[in-house]
């Protein structure tokens, strides 16, 4: 009786011991990065830890952005391989979470390798938008320049792409706070201007920010 | 007789109930209406108003070009300085905003739509449309 209850259970441990298996070195790998590095580049190493072949049949990633290469498809026992992955930040920033699923014949459900990327913003504009109804009163409108706490950026310009809406920098600490008073000329009509802030900051491609003005 | 007959019903009552049970409380669950995150809207109650609408298309820009929901404006990450511009010409102040990407899967309409509420902070709602584009070629 008991001999024939532990034959099949022995039989599936030995089944599963020949199993392929791949043993992935980092599934959850994370990065901090600035928006000027422009791109990611990130490897998923594995292992074939199994005893058969192991054919990788899909690797899909979650976003347009984030593309994921494997050199070739099928890895014999105790082989080593690696997907290579690519996150073009484009205008992302702040924390991005990125999944690479990958689908092998070793086993029915998917492994999911996970990339965390923060690009840390030098600088923050709040807001980003102002705006006034026609026939607001005319009332300046304030903009918040903040830079990130141990990285200095100084503003150096601030330039407005419309006359009849002003914008004035004051400096309230040099290299780390500032704000922007924006005024219209009057609210009578529609108008629009984009309002550039230059900056020193990365030294050798230093960026520029835009706050946008409308009147609606 | 009679006590006989009603012992066999009681006995199929007892035996037919448990299974009823379990079904009743099957087809309970799946007519039970789906709830939506606080931020999503359907379709059907964005279409509901009509010109108060201004939709955001967060797909890639070859995707928006192929095909897009009439009206809508393309905003994305990829090129958000690019875009932001043109989308805030067309935005007017108390309209309900309503982003899309591909699919409930997709997580580029929350992105987009978190950054118009919190880096613009324009007036007025933001919705994520809940089913994307899909939840669009779905309509009837």
């Amino acid at each position: 009786m008991l001999r024939a209850a532990l034959t099949p259970i022995c039989l599936l441990l030995l089944t599963a011991s020949l199993h392929a298996e791949l043993i992935w070195e980092k599934p959850f790998q994370s990065f901090h990065r600035l928006p000027s590095d422009g791109h990611l580049d990130a490897k998923f190493a594995f292992r074939n830890a199994g005893k058969t072949p192991v054919r990788v049949r899909k690797v899909q990633t979650s976003c347009g952005c984030t593309t994921a290469s494997l050199v070739k498809d099928t890895y014999a026992p105790g082989e080593s391989g690696e997907i290579a992955v690519k996150f073009t930040f484009g205008d992302r920033k702040g924390a991005h979470r990125k999944v690479i699923t990958v689908t092998t014949d070793d086993k029915p459900e998917a492994t999911e390798l996970n990339l965390q990327v923060v690009i840390d913003e030098p600088l923050t504009v709040t807001p980003a938008l102002v705006f006034w109804k026609t026939g607001d009163a005319v009332a300046a409108k304030s903009v918040q320049i903040t830079a990130q706490p141990g990285q200095p950026v100084r503003v150096k310009s601030v330039t407005s792409s419309n006359p009849r809406i002003a914008a004035k920098l004051d400096t309230i600490k040099a290299g780390e706070q500032y704000a922007v008073a924006i005024v219209p000329v009057d609210t009578s009509k529609k108008e629009a201007a984009e309002i550039t802030i230059e900056t020193d900051f990365p030294a050798d491609q230093p960026r520029s920010y835009t706050i946008h003005a409308r009147i609606k | 007789m009679i006590a006989r007959a009603l012992r066999q019903l009681a006995l199929l009552l007892a035996l037919a109930l448990p299974p009823a049970i379990v079904s009743g409380a099957i087809q309970f669950r799946w007519q039970k209406p789906e709830t939506l995150p606080e931020n999503e809207v359907t379709l059907a109650a964005a279409q509901s108003w009509g010109g108060q609408v201004v939709w955001v298309d967060a797909r890639p820009q070859a995707k928006f070009e192929r095909e897009h929901i009439p009206g809508a404006v393309l905003l994305n990450e990829d090129n958000w300085v690019r875009l932001v511009g043109p989308f805030l010409d067309v935005w007017e102040p108390g309209k309900n905003v309503v982003v899309y990407c591909d699919s409930a899967s997709c997580d580029a309409s929350h992105a987009v739509a978190k950054r118009i509420k919190e880096e613009l902070q324009v007036d007025g709602p933001v919705w994520v449309l809940h089913g994307g584009w899909d939840a669009w070629l779905q309509r009837k």
